[in-house]
Protein backbone atom coordinates (compact mmCIF):
# COMPACT_ATOMS: atom_id res chain seq x y z
CA UNK A 1 0.00 0.00 0.00
CA UNK A 2 0.78 3.29 -0.75
CA UNK A 3 2.15 5.78 2.54
CA UNK A 4 0.46 8.74 2.63
CA UNK A 5 1.13 11.80 4.59
CA UNK A 6 0.00 15.48 5.60
CA UNK A 7 1.84 18.40 3.23
CA UNK A 8 1.40 21.90 4.31
CA UNK A 9 1.39 24.67 1.77
CA UNK A 10 2.22 27.33 3.60
CA UNK A 11 1.34 29.93 1.23
CA UNK A 12 -2.03 28.64 0.81
CA UNK A 13 -2.93 29.20 4.48
CA UNK A 14 -4.55 32.10 5.81
CA UNK A 15 -4.12 31.55 9.73
CA UNK A 16 -8.06 31.18 10.06
CA UNK A 17 -6.82 28.01 12.97
CA UNK A 18 -10.59 25.77 11.45
CA UNK A 19 -8.01 23.11 11.50
CA UNK A 20 -7.17 23.28 14.88
CA UNK A 21 -10.99 23.58 15.69
CA UNK A 22 -12.04 20.16 13.72
CA UNK A 23 -9.28 18.39 15.22
CA UNK A 24 -10.11 18.99 18.88
CA UNK A 25 -13.75 18.17 18.14
CA UNK A 26 -13.06 14.77 16.41
CA UNK A 27 -10.62 14.08 19.08
CA UNK A 28 -12.41 15.28 22.09
CA UNK A 29 -15.37 16.42 21.55
CA UNK A 30 -14.71 20.08 22.43
CA UNK A 31 -13.96 22.65 20.37
CA UNK A 32 -10.50 23.88 22.06
CA UNK A 33 -8.05 24.65 19.72
CA UNK A 34 -5.46 24.15 22.52
CA UNK A 35 -6.06 19.92 22.92
CA UNK A 36 -5.87 20.09 18.49
CA UNK A 37 -3.46 17.76 17.23
CA UNK A 38 -2.11 20.19 14.47
CA UNK A 39 -0.80 23.93 15.52
CA UNK A 40 -0.76 26.67 13.02
CA UNK A 41 2.97 28.96 14.45
CA UNK A 42 2.07 32.70 13.40
CA UNK A 43 4.41 35.33 12.53
CA UNK A 44 1.32 37.96 12.28
CA UNK A 45 3.55 41.30 12.31
CA UNK A 46 4.60 39.58 8.70
CA UNK A 47 1.54 37.65 8.11
CA UNK A 48 2.95 34.46 7.47
CA UNK A 49 1.34 30.90 8.93
CA UNK A 50 2.53 27.90 8.88
CA UNK A 51 0.32 24.80 10.28
CA UNK A 52 2.68 22.26 12.39
CA UNK A 53 1.37 18.45 12.73
CA UNK A 54 3.40 15.65 13.18
CA UNK A 55 5.61 14.10 10.67
CA UNK A 56 5.85 10.77 11.25
CA UNK A 57 9.27 10.79 11.02
CA UNK A 58 11.12 7.59 9.80
CA UNK A 59 13.38 7.78 12.87
CA UNK A 60 11.29 8.73 15.28
CA UNK A 61 12.48 10.18 18.60
CA UNK A 62 9.38 10.20 20.38
CA UNK A 63 9.41 6.09 19.34
CA UNK A 64 12.91 5.83 20.92
CA UNK A 65 12.04 7.85 24.10
CA UNK A 66 8.85 6.24 25.20
CA UNK A 67 9.72 4.27 28.47
CA UNK A 68 6.37 2.38 27.96
CA UNK A 69 6.03 1.93 24.09
CA UNK A 70 2.92 4.02 24.05
CA UNK A 71 4.69 5.61 21.31
CA UNK A 72 4.77 3.36 18.94
CA UNK A 73 4.64 2.70 14.94
CA UNK A 74 1.84 0.81 13.31
CA UNK A 75 3.28 -0.04 9.68
CA UNK A 76 0.38 -2.20 9.23
CA UNK A 77 -1.62 1.44 8.95
CA UNK A 78 0.00 3.91 6.42
CA UNK A 79 3.52 3.39 8.46
CA UNK A 80 1.86 6.15 11.05
CA UNK A 81 3.45 6.99 14.60
CA UNK A 82 0.71 6.81 16.96
CA UNK A 83 0.41 6.81 21.37
CA UNK A 84 -1.83 4.49 22.87
CA UNK A 85 -3.84 6.47 25.60
CA UNK A 86 -3.87 3.28 27.66
CA UNK A 87 -0.36 2.96 27.89
CA UNK A 88 0.85 6.86 28.18
CA UNK A 89 1.47 7.33 31.51
CA UNK A 90 1.99 11.10 30.99
CA UNK A 91 5.97 11.22 31.17
CA UNK A 92 5.97 13.87 28.74
CA UNK A 93 9.72 12.60 27.27
CA UNK A 94 8.26 12.91 23.55
CA UNK A 95 7.51 16.47 23.74
CA UNK A 96 11.06 17.03 25.28
CA UNK A 97 12.47 14.81 22.45
CA UNK A 98 10.20 15.86 19.29
CA UNK A 99 12.60 18.12 17.35
CA UNK A 100 9.46 19.38 15.90
CA UNK A 101 7.66 20.29 19.14
CA UNK A 102 4.80 18.00 18.14
CA UNK A 103 3.49 15.81 20.36
CA UNK A 104 0.96 17.59 22.86
CA UNK A 105 0.46 17.15 26.52
CA UNK A 106 -3.58 17.00 26.65
CA UNK A 107 -4.34 18.30 30.35
CA UNK A 108 -7.69 17.41 30.75
CA UNK A 109 -7.02 13.36 29.74
CA UNK A 110 -3.29 13.92 31.67
CA UNK A 111 -1.74 11.95 28.84
CA UNK A 112 0.40 13.25 25.56
CA UNK A 113 -1.32 13.29 22.15
CA UNK A 114 -0.53 13.67 18.51
CA UNK A 115 -1.53 13.09 15.17
CA UNK A 116 -2.73 10.07 13.73
CA UNK A 117 -4.02 11.03 10.54
CA UNK A 118 -7.86 10.64 11.92
CA UNK A 119 -7.63 6.81 10.98
CA UNK A 120 -7.04 7.35 7.22
CA UNK A 121 -9.55 10.59 6.92
CA UNK A 122 -7.64 13.86 8.26
CA UNK A 123 -10.38 16.12 9.08
CA UNK A 124 -8.02 19.14 8.93
CA UNK A 125 -7.81 18.40 5.47
CA UNK A 126 -11.30 17.59 4.70
CA UNK A 127 -12.42 21.57 6.29
CA UNK A 128 -9.43 23.36 5.01
CA UNK A 129 -10.97 25.87 3.04
CA UNK A 130 -7.66 27.09 1.10
CA UNK A 131 -6.25 23.61 0.39
CA UNK A 132 -3.05 24.51 2.49
CA UNK A 133 -3.24 20.64 3.88
CA UNK A 134 -3.26 18.08 1.88
CA UNK A 135 -3.41 14.20 2.56
CA UNK A 136 -1.53 12.77 -0.37
CA UNK A 137 0.89 9.84 -1.37
CA UNK A 138 4.44 10.07 -0.04
CA UNK A 139 5.93 9.48 -3.35
CA UNK A 140 3.90 12.76 -4.71
CA UNK A 141 4.55 15.48 -2.81
CA UNK A 142 7.58 16.82 -4.71
CA UNK A 143 4.68 16.91 -8.04
CA UNK A 144 3.94 20.44 -7.30
CA UNK A 145 7.14 21.78 -6.53
CA UNK A 146 8.65 19.88 -9.72
CA UNK A 147 6.12 21.22 -11.76
CA UNK A 148 6.82 25.09 -10.79
CA UNK A 149 10.17 24.60 -11.58
CA UNK A 150 9.36 23.39 -14.91
CA UNK A 151 6.96 26.34 -15.42
CA UNK A 152 10.22 28.78 -14.41
CA UNK A 153 12.36 26.64 -16.67
CA UNK A 154 10.06 27.32 -19.70
CA UNK A 155 9.30 30.80 -19.15
CA UNK A 156 13.34 31.20 -18.65
CA UNK A 157 13.35 30.07 -22.08
CA UNK A 158 10.88 31.71 -23.77
CA UNK A 159 12.79 34.80 -22.58
CA UNK A 160 15.44 34.03 -24.02
CA UNK A 161 14.39 33.44 -27.52
CA UNK B 1 13.70 52.41 0.18
CA UNK B 2 13.39 50.15 2.88
CA UNK B 3 10.90 50.83 5.91
CA UNK B 4 11.45 50.49 9.26
CA UNK B 5 9.61 48.03 11.42
CA UNK B 6 6.32 49.81 13.33
CA UNK B 7 7.56 47.53 16.22
CA UNK B 8 11.10 47.09 16.62
CA UNK B 9 11.50 44.67 19.28
CA UNK B 10 8.67 41.99 17.62
CA UNK B 11 11.76 41.09 14.40
CA UNK B 12 13.84 40.67 18.50
CA UNK B 13 14.18 36.66 18.89
CA UNK B 14 13.39 36.04 22.74
CA UNK B 15 14.81 32.82 23.84
CA UNK B 16 12.19 30.14 24.60
CA UNK B 17 13.54 27.20 26.58
CA UNK B 18 11.66 24.15 27.16
CA UNK B 19 8.88 24.07 29.80
CA UNK B 20 8.01 20.10 30.16
CA UNK B 21 10.48 19.16 32.57
CA UNK B 22 11.07 21.31 35.57
CA UNK B 23 11.84 21.94 39.54
CA UNK B 24 9.83 18.38 39.95
CA UNK B 25 12.61 16.80 37.79
CA UNK B 26 15.26 19.08 38.43
CA UNK B 27 14.94 17.49 42.51
CA UNK B 28 14.56 14.19 41.40
CA UNK B 29 18.07 14.72 39.63
CA UNK B 30 19.48 15.96 42.66
CA UNK B 31 18.60 13.34 44.89
CA UNK B 32 19.18 10.63 42.92
CA UNK B 33 22.91 12.01 42.36
CA UNK B 34 23.51 13.10 45.50
CA UNK B 35 22.23 9.74 47.14
CA UNK B 36 24.33 7.65 44.51
CA UNK B 37 27.31 9.94 45.34
CA UNK B 38 27.39 9.76 49.11
CA UNK B 39 26.61 6.09 49.04
CA UNK B 40 30.01 5.89 46.51
CA UNK B 41 31.81 8.22 48.89
CA UNK B 42 30.81 6.07 52.18
CA UNK B 43 31.28 3.04 51.01
CA UNK B 44 34.89 3.97 50.23
CA UNK B 45 35.15 5.28 53.85
CA UNK B 46 33.25 2.17 55.44
CA UNK B 47 36.03 -0.62 53.14
CA UNK B 48 38.92 1.54 54.34
CA UNK B 49 38.18 3.05 58.05
CA UNK B 50 34.94 0.51 58.88
CA UNK B 51 33.83 2.70 61.50
CA UNK B 52 31.49 1.48 64.35
CA UNK B 53 29.47 3.03 66.86
CA UNK B 54 26.65 0.96 68.39
CA UNK B 55 24.11 3.45 70.09
CA UNK B 56 21.20 1.85 71.55
CA UNK B 57 17.97 2.58 70.00
CA UNK B 58 14.18 1.24 71.80
CA UNK B 59 16.41 -1.48 73.56
CA UNK B 60 18.80 -2.38 70.00
CA UNK B 61 22.23 -1.85 69.30
CA UNK B 62 22.25 -0.17 66.25
CA UNK B 63 25.54 1.11 64.40
CA UNK B 64 24.57 4.67 63.90
CA UNK B 65 28.46 5.06 62.28
CA UNK B 66 26.70 2.91 59.08
CA UNK B 67 23.92 4.75 59.05
CA UNK B 68 25.86 8.56 58.42
CA UNK B 69 27.90 6.56 55.39
CA UNK B 70 25.56 4.06 53.54
CA UNK B 71 22.61 6.57 53.84
CA UNK B 72 22.61 7.15 50.28
CA UNK B 73 20.13 4.71 48.81
CA UNK B 74 17.71 6.06 51.36
CA UNK B 75 18.04 9.60 49.94
CA UNK B 76 17.17 7.98 46.57
CA UNK B 77 14.20 6.26 47.42
CA UNK B 78 12.75 9.91 48.52
CA UNK B 79 13.59 11.13 45.29
CA UNK B 80 12.20 8.51 42.92
CA UNK B 81 8.68 9.62 43.83
CA UNK B 82 9.56 12.92 42.50
CA UNK B 83 9.57 11.79 38.83
CA UNK B 84 6.52 9.60 39.23
CA UNK B 85 4.99 13.14 41.29
CA UNK B 86 5.52 14.43 37.77
CA UNK B 87 3.57 12.36 35.86
CA UNK B 88 0.21 12.80 34.44
CA UNK B 89 -1.37 9.74 35.24
CA UNK B 90 0.81 8.50 38.62
CA UNK B 91 -0.73 5.23 38.99
CA UNK B 92 0.74 3.70 36.07
CA UNK B 93 4.01 4.51 37.21
CA UNK B 94 5.14 0.42 36.67
CA UNK B 95 4.19 1.02 33.14
CA UNK B 96 7.76 3.04 32.72
CA UNK B 97 10.14 -0.11 32.63
CA UNK B 98 7.98 -1.54 29.34
CA UNK B 99 10.83 -0.41 26.81
CA UNK B 100 14.29 -0.51 28.86
CA UNK B 101 15.85 -1.00 24.98
CA UNK B 102 15.61 2.30 23.70
CA UNK B 103 14.63 4.27 26.30
CA UNK B 104 16.67 5.94 29.33
CA UNK B 105 13.76 6.78 31.29
CA UNK B 106 13.23 2.94 31.11
CA UNK B 107 16.38 2.14 31.63
CA UNK B 108 16.76 4.51 34.53
CA UNK B 109 13.88 3.35 36.53
CA UNK B 110 15.28 -0.32 36.42
CA UNK B 111 19.15 1.20 37.12
CA UNK B 112 17.21 3.10 40.43
CA UNK B 113 14.98 0.10 41.52
CA UNK B 114 18.11 -1.66 41.67
CA UNK B 115 20.49 0.47 43.33
CA UNK B 116 17.40 1.22 46.02
CA UNK B 117 16.72 -2.47 47.26
CA UNK B 118 20.29 -3.49 47.14
CA UNK B 119 21.73 -0.20 49.12
CA UNK B 120 18.69 -0.44 51.60
CA UNK B 121 19.77 -4.25 51.86
CA UNK B 122 23.11 -3.65 52.50
CA UNK B 123 22.26 -0.66 55.21
CA UNK B 124 20.32 -2.62 57.08
CA UNK B 125 22.84 -5.64 57.30
CA UNK B 126 25.63 -3.25 58.40
CA UNK B 127 23.22 -1.82 60.68
CA UNK B 128 21.06 -4.09 62.14
CA UNK B 129 22.59 -6.20 65.23
CA UNK B 130 21.52 -9.52 64.15
CA UNK B 131 24.57 -11.52 64.43
CA UNK B 132 23.70 -14.17 61.24
CA UNK B 133 23.45 -11.14 59.26
CA UNK B 134 27.29 -9.82 60.03
CA UNK B 135 28.51 -13.46 58.70
CA UNK B 136 30.77 -12.38 56.07
CA UNK B 137 29.95 -14.27 53.50
CA UNK B 138 30.83 -14.22 49.48
CA UNK B 139 27.14 -12.50 48.65
CA UNK B 140 27.48 -9.95 50.50
CA UNK B 141 30.98 -8.95 49.06
CA UNK B 142 29.14 -9.41 45.05
CA UNK B 143 26.46 -7.34 46.34
CA UNK B 144 28.23 -4.36 47.61
CA UNK B 145 30.25 -4.30 44.06
CA UNK B 146 27.14 -4.25 42.43
CA UNK B 147 25.74 -1.54 44.41
CA UNK B 148 28.84 0.50 43.64
CA UNK B 149 28.46 0.06 40.05
CA UNK B 150 24.71 0.85 40.12
CA UNK B 151 25.69 3.80 42.24
CA UNK B 152 28.01 5.28 39.20
CA UNK B 153 25.16 4.04 37.03
CA UNK B 154 22.48 6.23 38.91
CA UNK B 155 25.00 9.33 38.99
CA UNK B 156 25.45 8.86 35.50
CA UNK B 157 21.96 8.57 34.63
CA UNK B 158 20.72 11.39 35.76
CA UNK B 159 22.83 13.24 32.97
CA UNK B 160 22.32 10.68 30.27
CA UNK B 161 18.82 10.84 30.93
CA UNK B 162 19.07 14.69 29.39
CA UNK B 163 22.16 13.59 27.32
CA UNK B 164 19.70 11.35 25.55
CA UNK B 165 17.27 14.16 24.72
CA UNK B 166 19.14 15.24 21.25
CA UNK B 167 16.82 18.05 19.82
CA UNK B 168 17.84 20.07 22.70
CA UNK B 169 22.05 21.05 22.02
CA UNK B 170 22.44 22.27 25.70
CA UNK B 171 21.79 18.83 27.06
CA UNK B 172 23.21 16.68 24.08
CA UNK B 173 26.91 16.04 25.47
CA UNK B 174 28.58 13.99 27.35
CA UNK B 175 30.52 16.61 29.42
CA UNK B 176 27.02 16.72 31.05
CA UNK B 177 26.54 13.29 32.35
CA UNK B 178 30.52 13.84 33.98
CA UNK B 179 29.21 17.22 35.04
CA UNK B 180 26.28 15.88 37.16
CA UNK B 181 28.52 12.61 38.13
CA UNK B 182 31.06 15.35 39.44
CA UNK B 183 28.56 17.05 41.07
CA UNK B 184 27.19 13.95 42.49
CA UNK B 185 30.14 13.17 44.18
CA UNK B 186 31.14 16.38 45.44
CA UNK B 187 27.51 17.14 46.87
CA UNK B 188 27.32 12.90 48.31
CA UNK B 189 30.90 13.82 49.94
CA UNK B 190 29.08 16.93 51.90
CA UNK B 191 25.59 15.07 52.75
CA UNK B 192 28.44 12.43 54.28
CA UNK B 193 30.69 15.23 56.33
CA UNK B 194 27.20 16.39 57.50
CA UNK B 195 26.23 13.37 58.05
CA UNK B 196 28.74 12.44 60.37
CA UNK B 197 29.29 15.40 62.51
CA UNK B 198 25.20 15.11 63.35
CA UNK B 199 25.92 11.99 64.96
CA UNK B 200 29.52 13.24 66.32
CA UNK B 201 31.25 9.80 64.23
CA UNK B 202 34.47 11.96 63.08
CA UNK B 203 35.77 14.77 65.65
CA UNK B 204 36.17 18.17 64.13
CA UNK B 205 39.81 18.12 63.98
CA UNK B 206 40.30 14.03 62.94
CA UNK B 207 42.61 13.23 60.09
CA UNK B 208 39.09 11.14 58.51
CA UNK B 209 37.53 14.88 58.24
CA UNK B 210 40.20 16.81 56.86
CA UNK B 211 41.47 14.13 54.53
CA UNK B 212 37.36 14.50 53.27
CA UNK B 213 36.92 18.13 53.31
CA UNK B 214 40.47 18.73 51.02
CA UNK B 215 38.74 15.85 48.47
CA UNK B 216 35.40 17.83 48.67
CA UNK B 217 37.12 20.80 47.99
CA UNK B 218 38.96 19.73 45.13
CA UNK B 219 35.92 18.04 43.68
CA UNK B 220 34.45 21.24 43.70
CA UNK B 221 37.27 22.98 41.84
CA UNK B 222 36.82 19.78 39.32
CA UNK B 223 33.27 20.13 38.68
CA UNK B 224 33.95 24.18 38.17
CA UNK B 225 36.36 23.31 35.52
CA UNK B 226 33.86 20.82 34.03
CA UNK B 227 31.29 23.40 34.39
CA UNK B 228 33.17 26.16 32.46
CA UNK B 229 34.35 23.57 29.94
CA UNK B 230 30.81 22.32 29.60
CA UNK B 231 29.14 25.60 29.25
CA UNK B 232 32.23 27.29 26.73
CA UNK B 233 31.59 23.88 24.60
CA UNK B 234 27.92 24.17 24.17
CA UNK B 235 28.28 28.12 23.34
CA UNK B 236 30.04 27.03 20.45
CA UNK B 237 27.90 24.02 19.35
CA UNK B 238 24.92 25.33 17.47
CA UNK B 239 22.57 28.40 17.80
CA UNK B 240 20.78 27.04 20.34
CA UNK B 241 23.46 25.97 22.14
CA UNK B 242 24.43 29.87 22.32
CA UNK B 243 21.05 31.25 23.35
CA UNK B 244 20.91 28.56 25.93
CA UNK B 245 23.97 29.54 27.65
CA UNK B 246 23.58 33.28 26.74
CA UNK B 247 19.81 32.48 28.47
CA UNK B 248 21.61 31.02 31.45
CA UNK B 249 24.79 33.19 32.12
CA UNK B 250 23.47 37.13 30.86
CA UNK B 251 19.31 36.22 30.37
CA UNK B 252 16.28 35.56 32.38
CA UNK B 253 18.50 33.04 34.20
CA UNK B 254 21.07 34.87 35.32
CA UNK B 255 20.27 35.42 39.29
CA UNK B 256 19.79 31.15 39.20
CA UNK B 257 23.41 30.72 37.26
CA UNK B 258 25.69 33.42 39.39
CA UNK B 259 23.65 33.53 42.82
CA UNK B 260 22.47 29.65 42.70
CA UNK B 261 24.94 27.83 41.23
CA UNK B 262 28.05 30.18 41.11
CA UNK B 263 28.03 31.57 44.46
CA UNK B 264 25.83 29.16 46.43
CA UNK B 265 27.70 26.06 44.65
CA UNK B 266 31.23 26.49 44.25
CA UNK B 267 32.06 30.37 46.20
CA UNK B 268 30.72 30.39 49.15
CA UNK B 269 31.51 26.63 50.66
CA UNK B 270 35.02 26.79 49.68
CA UNK B 271 35.24 30.08 51.04
CA UNK B 272 33.54 29.23 54.70
CA UNK B 273 35.35 26.05 54.71
CA UNK B 274 39.10 27.65 54.51
CA UNK B 275 37.82 29.90 57.28
CA UNK B 276 36.54 27.02 59.21
CA UNK B 277 39.79 25.24 58.78
CA UNK B 278 41.40 28.33 60.02
CA UNK B 279 39.62 28.09 63.32
CA UNK B 280 40.22 24.64 63.64
CA UNK B 281 37.12 23.13 62.50
CA UNK B 282 34.28 25.30 63.77
CA UNK B 283 31.35 23.44 63.33
CA UNK B 284 28.70 25.75 62.49
CA UNK B 285 30.94 26.70 59.40
CA UNK B 286 31.08 23.27 58.13
CA UNK B 287 27.34 23.22 58.54
CA UNK B 288 26.70 26.23 56.62
CA UNK B 289 29.19 25.33 54.16
CA UNK B 290 27.62 21.70 53.71
CA UNK B 291 24.11 22.82 53.21
CA UNK B 292 25.10 26.11 50.89
CA UNK B 293 26.77 23.90 48.49
CA UNK B 294 23.68 21.30 48.94
CA UNK B 295 21.63 24.46 47.96
CA UNK B 296 23.86 25.32 45.16
CA UNK B 297 24.01 21.27 43.96
CA UNK B 298 20.21 21.96 43.49
CA UNK B 299 20.48 24.88 41.37
CA UNK B 300 22.74 23.66 39.00
CA UNK B 301 20.47 21.24 37.95
CA UNK B 302 17.77 23.60 37.71
CA UNK B 303 19.71 25.74 36.04
CA UNK B 304 20.71 23.22 33.21
CA UNK B 305 17.35 22.15 33.07
CA UNK B 306 15.49 25.40 32.50
CA UNK B 307 17.70 26.71 30.23
CA UNK B 308 17.30 24.09 27.35
CA UNK B 309 16.73 25.53 24.32
CA UNK B 310 15.41 23.34 21.39
CA UNK B 311 16.88 23.07 18.43
CA UNK B 312 14.85 25.28 15.77
CA UNK B 313 12.26 23.42 13.36
CA UNK B 314 13.46 23.09 10.09
CA UNK B 315 10.03 25.05 8.86
CA UNK B 316 10.94 27.51 11.11
CA UNK B 317 14.19 28.65 9.94
CA UNK B 318 13.10 28.34 6.37
CA UNK B 319 10.34 31.31 6.72
CA UNK B 320 12.36 33.18 8.87
CA UNK B 321 14.76 33.33 5.94
CA UNK B 322 12.39 33.91 3.34
CA UNK B 323 10.74 36.27 4.80
CA UNK B 324 13.76 38.50 6.34
CA UNK B 325 11.80 37.73 10.41
CA UNK B 326 15.41 37.61 11.65
CA UNK B 327 17.57 40.52 12.67
CA UNK B 328 20.97 40.77 14.03
CA UNK B 329 19.52 42.22 17.47
CA UNK B 330 18.69 39.44 19.98
CA UNK B 331 16.40 40.38 23.03
CA UNK B 332 17.75 38.65 26.19
CA UNK B 333 15.18 39.97 28.54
Amino acid sequence: MEQKVLVVDQQKCTGCRLCELVCSVHHTGSSNPSRSRIKVVKWEDVGVYLPMTCNHCEKAYCVEVCPTKACHREPENNNRVVIDKNLCIGCRTCIVACPFGHPFFDVQERVTVKCDFCDGDPKCVAFCDMKAVAYVDADMIQVPKKREAATKFIESLKQLR
Amino acid sequence: MRTEPIQPTRHARVLRPQEEWKEIIAIYLYLAGMGAGSYIIGAIINWFINPSRLIPIWGFPLDMAKVALLWGPILVAIGAPFLILDLGIKKRFLYACLNPKTSWVARGFLILSIFIVFGVVLLAKSVLPFEWLRAEAPFWYVAEVITIIFAFATAFYTGILLKATKSIPLWNTYLLPLLFLISALSTGSMAIILSTLGTSLLSLDSAALKILMGGEQILVVIEGIVLFLYLSRRYKASEQGKDSVRLLLFGEKKLLFWGGVVLLGFIFPVVLENISSLTHGNAVLIFAAGLILLCGGFFLRLGVLSAGIREQIPMQRLMEIKYELRTTKIKEN
